[in-house]
């Protein structure tokens, strides 16, 4: 891929209260990068979704998010990453290929038949979500110790 | 006071107010759901406009989203919940919802409509 126009690289303490004002200043760089209000919403909602995971599931006090315009061809990829205890990590590598197979829409509507009936507090569906929404390809990588990113390219 | 006679609720940044329409009720959602758990709200308040629409055999509930500028997955599934309690109503006491969304807001055009794939025939999006 050719060097990013513009990026932003966020990088904030596992706080809810950052998730609302980080998802607002993501969507306006990409309104301004690449002038397509949709698209902005669209990314800006996804990324708003990893952070969530990321703040509510993260091990540690560091949640880091990058966002890469290409105006050219009109591609943003975006990344969330965070530290994640061991079980974190391998449920968020289970859903993953649980939501990756298959039709997006029916994993999408899966996944909220599944949420609806859940009583743990979680709802895992973020990334059915963000697959089926924006269209974008979605990415998981997890390290030996544990760091989860996830990645979105949106072409 | 509305005909089921519950009461708006506010939290963080969400207001929702339910008023009575000519036929049945309205649901309005104004503000930003997206906080932490929007179930400690949505949960009871849905169980309650579900009751009160069994009980009182209101034929629809207007759940209105044109207001709602944000609404994170977690209120999704909320939604969702409420959605797959009608599944579990006999016929005669089933009633319908029907989404009002807001077209120049993204997230309402690719969100709301996947609501109707829960339960065919319970949801409706205007």
């Amino acid at each position: 891929m050719p060097k990013p126009d513009g990026y932003i690289e966020i990088r904030f303490g596992p706080r809810w209260k950052y998730i609302s004002p980080a998802r607002v200043f993501i969507q306006n760089f990409i309104a301004i990068a690449l002038s397509d209000q949709t698209k902005a919403d669209s990314i800006a909602m996804a990324t708003s979704e990893l952070l969530e995971n990321a703040v509510k599931y993260g091990a540690s006090e560091d949640t880091h998010c990058i966002v890469q315009a290409y105006p050219e061809t009109g591609v943003i990829e975006a990344s969330v990453t965070n530290h994640a205890s061991a079980k974190g990590a391998q449920e968020v590598k289970e859903l993953y290929e649980r939501i990756m197979s298959g039709d997006p829409l029916e994993a999408y509507i899966a996944q909220m038949r599944e949420a609806a009936t859940r009583t743990d507090g979680k709802s895992q569906l973020g990334l059915a979500r963000i697959r089926y929404e924006t269209g974008a390809d979605v990415k998981l990588d997890v390290t030996p110790d544990n760091r989860v990113t996830i990645t979105i390219i949106v072409k | 006071m509305n005909k089921l006679n519950i009461e708006p609720v506010q939290q963080d940044k969400i207001k929702i107010d339910i008023v009575d329409n000519a036929e049945g009720l309205t649901t309005k959602f104004v503000g930003d759901i997206d906080m932490e758990d929007p179930s400690i709200l949505l949960d009871p308040l849905f169980e309650k406009i579900h009751q009160g629409m069994v009980a009182k055999k209101v034929p629809f509930v207007v759940a209105d989203f044109q207001a709602l500028n944000f609404l994170n997955s977690s209120g999704i599934k909320a939604i969702a919940k409420w959605i797959m309690k009608l599944a579990m109503l006999p016929p005669d006491q089933k009633y319908q919802i029907r989404i009002a969304h807001n077209k120049a807001i993204t997230w309402q055009v690719t969100s709301l409509p996947t609501l109707t794939f829960l339960v065919p025939g319970a949801v409706k999006v205007e």
